[in-house]
């Protein structure tokens, strides 16, 4: 595979920050290698201070690495190529809160080149989508976190980008919100986007993503997709309806006298986020 | 070079609408407003004649010291805002060019300045009308319509001092004199995050400025007497720092000394000048800033 064939290809990224007043050097990415092929839906995992935020705003280009190199479809980071390819929600989006969410993403739209019909009807586009209609021409202040999360996430998609950075996208949001993200991010990578995400929210990551990256003080400690990382080997599981105490018995005998072992035996349980979206749409 | 100028333009007017929803804006413009519409008040005090002067006085001094707050706390405000509540992280992560986003903040502000001397002038003009009417009835009133040539004299100098077309000339210097104060207080928004900070050392430069003429005179005429250091702080002032003492023509005017429009059109191409290296050094600076 060449460099064009990933959205983003980074070898030995390393990222020392200076302290202001001490001088002291705070080193917080560590020789990152990571590559994420286009297409596919990539998490960013790890505690606060990992280096997840800091691997975002180098793909970005707003910070440069001290050592190593990064590359956006082939493009140096932060270049306009790149930049053009791209679009980034940031965690706790703030946006100019004397604007209303239409005048917000006009702004942002003129600055990624939309004009005129192509922008209106854009932006009404964004707007339907991420749910926000009613509350168009209110001003941002007035709106909650989860709201402008969306507004976030639509000036994100201004310019129907390849490739979405999105940093902790369910942050604030409710749980039908969150829901409508995760959808939204997969109706995506169904249209060929790359997404790369980092989130605190673990099972929200395993619910989309194709592959991983576990990062721990700027060290990348796991990579790989879900199945390779999760997967108990040597084991199996079956889901069987109409068990009963009799068949289980006799089931248990069977695997026993193959040389299988019995581990668990349990009811599947559903979600938390299923039950409850299922509650309040009832 | 089309979309680096839509890019400026379109951040410009953001700046611009920012500008004008900020209370503090609002608080500065009365306060402008009641010293430009009470220049009239003060006048029932008896300045023997030079009614216009003191109200060109009051309010020439009223649009500097209000307008430097506004220019001074405008990029001091809005540049570190963006960097404090990350917008900037928004708006860079499109295709815009560092620069483009200082150049826009700058003409934005820019804008702003204009906005908000055509205004205090509109009031002003408004004051001064007022008042060289109420003077003009008077007389009329006195001579019951038929002024005598000594009254008609009379009348005639309210309306020449009342109506100096030199006023234009003060309020355009005003202006520059405004707009060359935001560049200062861009090019230090562009290293520093503190308002604080950013309004103390672009008030330092202006305070400076008005003895730039000195320094520079005094690098010149020097004849290797002086340190080194005193020299070098010499030169740096004289090169760097950009000579606000031109701008006392503004008292000229207001003194009623005619001052040439060819002297005014100089100081404005000294600003341009100094404006767009300020503004290129800003942005280099940015660009090298991480974020």
């Amino acid at each position: 595979m060449n460099e064009q064939d990933f959205a983003v290809g980074a070898s030995g990224l390393t990222k020392t920050f200076t302290l202001e007043w001490t001088r002291k050097k705070l080193l917080a990415l560590d020789g990152l290698d990571m590559q994420v092929r286009r297409g596919e839906v990539f998490g960013l995992l790890g505690p606060n201070g990992s280096g997840k935020s800091t691997t975002m705003k180098l793909i970005l280009g707003l910070i440069r690495p001290t050592s190593g190199m990064i590359k956006v479809f082939g493009e140096p980071s932060g270049s306009l190529a790149s930049r053009r390819q791209l679009g980034f929600l940031p965690e706790n989006p703030y946006f100019p809160g004397f604007l209303s969410a239409r005048e917000v993403l006009n702004y942002y739209g003129k600055l990624v080149d939309l004009c005129g019909k192509q922008l209106r009807e854009r932006v009404e586009e964004l707007i339907e989508l991420v749910g926000l209609p009613l509350a168009a021409d209110r001003a941002l202040k007035t709106y909650s976190k989860g709201m402008l999360q969306r507004i976030g996430l639509a000036q994100a998609l201004l310019h129907d980008p390849d490739l979405l950075l999105l940093d902790e996208p369910t942050a604030g949001v409710d749980p039908i919100g969150s829901r409508q993200i995760r959808d939204l991010i997969l109706a995506l990578k169904k249209r060929g986007k790359t997404i790369i995400f980092s989130s605190h929210l673990l099972e929200q990551v395993q619910e989309v993503s194709d592959r991983v990256i576990i990062l721990h003080r700027g060290k990348k400690m796991q990579e790989g997709t879900l199945d390779e990382l999760l997967s108990v080997q040597g084991q199996s599981q079956f889901t069987v309806s109409g068990l009963t105490p009799e068949l289980q018995e006799k089931v248990a005998a069977l695997l026993k006298s193959e040389g299988a072992e019995l581990v668990n035996v349990s009811h599947p349980k559903q979600k938390l986020e299923d039950y409850f979206i299922r509650s309040v749409s009832k | 070079m089309k979309n680096s100028l839509r890019h400026i333009f379109v951040i410009a007017g953001n700046t611009f609408t920012e500008a004008i929803r900020q209370k503090v804006l609002y608080v500065l413009v009365v306060f402008c407003l009641i010293m430009l519409g009470g220049s009239s008040f003060y006048t029932q005090f008896d300045f023997r004649g030079d009614d216009f002067k003191f109200m060109k006085d009051l309010a020439y001094a009223a649009i500097s010291v209000i307008g430097l707050l506004v220019s001074l706390l405008g990029a001091a405000m809005l540049i570190p805002a963006e960097l404090e509540k990350r917008t900037i992280y928004t708006l860079l992560s499109k295709p815009v060019r560092k620069f483009e986003f200082i150049v826009g903040k700058y003409l934005g502000l820019v804008l702003l300045l204009t906005l908000f001397v055509t205004l205090m002038a509109g009031i002003f003009m408004l004051a001064v009308w007022g008042h060289e009417s109420s003077l003009t009835a008077g007389i009329l009133k006195a001579s019951q319509g038929h002024p005598t040539e000594f009254q008609q004299q009379m009348i005639n100098e309210f309306r020449a001092g009342a109506y100096d077309p030199a006023m234009w000339q003060a309020l355009v210097l005003i202006w520059a004199k405004l707009c060359l104060v935001t560049v200062i207080s861009v090019l230090f928004s562009t290293v520093a995050s503190s308002t604080v900070f950013i309004v103390s050392c672009t008030l330092f430069i202006y305070l400076i400025g008005h003895l730039q003429s000195v320094a520079r005179d005094f690098w010149f005429s020097q004849s290797g007497g002086a340190s080194w250091l005193t020299t070098a702080f010499l030169a740096a002032v004289s090169l760097f720092i950009p000579d606000f003492q031109t701008f006392n023509l503004i008292d000229e005017i207001i003194s009623g000394n005619p001052v040439l429009w060819q002297n005014t059109w100089h100081i404005l191409l000294y600003s341009a000048v100094y404006t767009v290296i300020a503004l290129a050094v800003s942005a280099l600076l940015f660009e090298n800033r991480e974020l």
